[in-house]
């Protein structure tokens, strides 16, 4: 830090902080969408060097339809989909 | 790797605390960085990564010859020959076909049948951001607005570095260099704004861009004759408000996410929609092509300072190569030209007695702003369309209506209008929005994050579309 730099403002002063938050959004995400994740390592396993965090995505997956918000979060996304579909064109 | 996908989600994650981690040992950082900008790269096509170190190595030693401070012989010689060879890449691997295509067909149009084949060559992806990238650091270092840089690291990083590298925004090396002589700080940059523009662009883009592009704009520019003139005109307005959100979100995502790295990077669009006159749209649109083609290539021209003619010359030259720079086609001449013709006109009015006396009042300016925002989305039709024949005979369609029944979803108006909302919203509002998510604290910033991410994700396609200008 050069002393002609004036002080970071506090409210976001650490990135370890902002990792905190970051991190968090994703995690959710991950935890309310888990299908995402699953294919997505699934399309990558073929080697089987990915099974771990394959296996971690899928008891995510089950976490998450077991306290219902993955098929809250399919049923919206269905809904969308069909709304734009509906739509004509 | 595009940004919208689980890829690069994982990527940025893996980089973010990676790269914090590191903040303390600079150079440590900045070879980190550096080879996480490889490898983004290198998702593409690894074998491209040659190509960059080559362009990095090139302006490297370049500048440090023409250093303006050095007073070495032929320093005038020693840039024409980085810049030519910086242009001999691009013209290689972007222009080389397009050229060979036009040679034959002038010569065929001769009676000549010379023996020149089509160089089978794939484009590398970035390779125009790349060139402007190298261009504009070692012409500075000659002009002396900043010393070259003696570190081979610094400058690959200047050139690689990953949120910026394929889609802009152009970065200049005195913009960019400086910051990486000391480490960032966290707290330079506010993550509530920054969490909203990465959020927002990925909403434009998700959202916006990608349903605009599959629902409607891309099936009526493959066959326009099978729509309707209604359909024909409103796929111009929507693929204004496509292109828009697709490339403003590309930009929006790489200035956050070079932001959350603690970088900083320039605006890039400013709500261009609203333009007042083609010169303001250009002030709007792309603003650091825009600041590009002027500092290279409008100004050494010689700008506006040799009487009407010459700055007329001037303006067509810069527009024609600068849609010459967006691909190889007679389309983006078209487009170029019609934007410098109308620069031209713009240029003479704002200086004419007519615009002294009547153009600086309210109804004057919704007039200017009418005739922009139309002439923009008409010349859009010329970007967008394949060929020239396409687009000859989208205008023909929109001319003599077909009488094909109008096939517009009903989604697109509301995406249309969503698309007008970003030209009207006030500037300050994701700052201010920003500020008080950062004055609430982490759990307000995770909320919200989380809530409009999920927002996003409910509402987006399953597959991404590529951005509009990773083809440029």
């Amino acid at each position: 830090m050069t002393p002609d730099r004036p002080p970071a403002p506090q409210p976001a002063a650490s990135p370890w902080r902002w990792a905190r938050a970051l991190y968090a959004v994703f995690a959710l995400i991950v935890f309310c969408f888990p299908g995402g994740m699953v294919d997505w390592l699934d399309e990558r396993n073929a080697s089987g060097w990915l099974s771990a965090p394959l296996a971690v995505a899928r008891a995510i997956d089950a976490a998450s339809a077991a306290v219902g918000t993955k098929a809250v979060g399919e049923a919206l996304r269905g809904r969308f989909a069909a709304w734009v579909e509906d739509s004509g064109g | 790797m595009l940004f919208p996908t689980i890829d690069f989600g994982l990527f940025f994650a893996f980089s973010f605390a990676l790269v914090w981690s590191l903040n303390a040992y600079n150079t440590l950082k900045k070879i980190v960085l550096l080879a996480l900008s490889l490898a983004f790269y290198a998702s593409w096509n690894w074998r491209f990564v040659l190509l960059l170190l080559a362009s990095g190595a090139i302006s490297y030693c370049i500048g440090l010859y023409v250093d303006a401070a050095g007073k070495r012989p032929f320093r005038r010689l020693a840039l024409a020959l980085g810049v030519a060879l910086d242009l001999a890449i691009l013209c290689y691997f972007k222009y080389l076909n397009f050229f060979i295509a036009q040679f034959l067909t002038l010569a065929y149009a001769l009676g000549f049948h010379p023996s020149l084949a089509f160089v089978n060559v794939t484009l590398p992806v970035a390779i125009s951001f790349l060139t402007f990238h190298a261009i504009s650091y070692i012409v500075d270092v000659h002009r002396g607005r900043l010393a070259a840089s003696r570190s081979p690291l610094d400058i690959l990083l200047y050139i690689s570095f990953f949120p910026h590298l394929v889609a802009g925004p152009i970065v200049r090396a005195h913009v960019f260099l400086p910051q990486l002589a000391e480490p960032p700080r966290a707290g330079d940059f506010p993550l509530g704004e920054n969490m909203l523009l990465i959020l927002g662009g990925l909403f434009k883009k998700m959202v916006i861009a990608n349903y605009l592009a599959v629902r409607f704009v891309d099936p009526v520019f493959t066959d326009p004759t099978q729509f309707s003139r209604f359909d024909l005109i409103v796929a111009v307005y929507a693929y204004a408000v496509q292109i828009y959100a697709d490339f403003s979100a590309y930009t929006d995502i790489a200035i956050g996410v070079a932001a959350l790295l603690g970088y900083r990077f320039p605006q890039n669009f400013n709500q261009p929609y609203r333009a007042l006159g083609i010169g303001d749209f250009w002030r709007r649109w792309h603003m650091t092509l825009s600041a590009w083609l002027r500092d290279y290539l409008y100004i050494p021209l010689g700008g506006n300072r040799h009487g009407a003619l010459m700055t007329a010359r001037n303006l067509m030259i810069t527009m024609l190569l600068g849609g010459l720079w967006h691909g190889a086609n007679w389309t983006f001449l078209i487009w170029g030209a019609m934007h410098g013709a109308m620069l031209v006109v713009d240029h003479a009015y704002r200086k004419s007695a007519l615009y002294e006396r009547w153009g600086k009042g309210r109804l004057a300016a919704t007039i200017d702003w009418a005739i922009t925002f139309h002439f923009v989305c008409f010349a859009w039709l010329f970007f967008r369309s394949p060929s020239l024949d396409a687009a000859l005979q989208y205008v023909a369609g929109i001319w003599s209506d077909n009488g094909a029944p109008n096939t517009m979803p009903t989604i697109v108006l509301p995406l249309i209008a969503c698309g007008a909302l970003t030209q009207i919203a006030p500037s300050w509002l994701r700052g201010a929005i920003g500020a008080a998510l950062d004055e609430r604290g982490l759990l307000a910033q995770a909320a919200a994050g989380f809530a409009l991410f999920y927002f996003i994700v409910v509402m987006a396609p399953s597959a991404a579309a590529p951005f509009i200008y990773f083809q440029f």
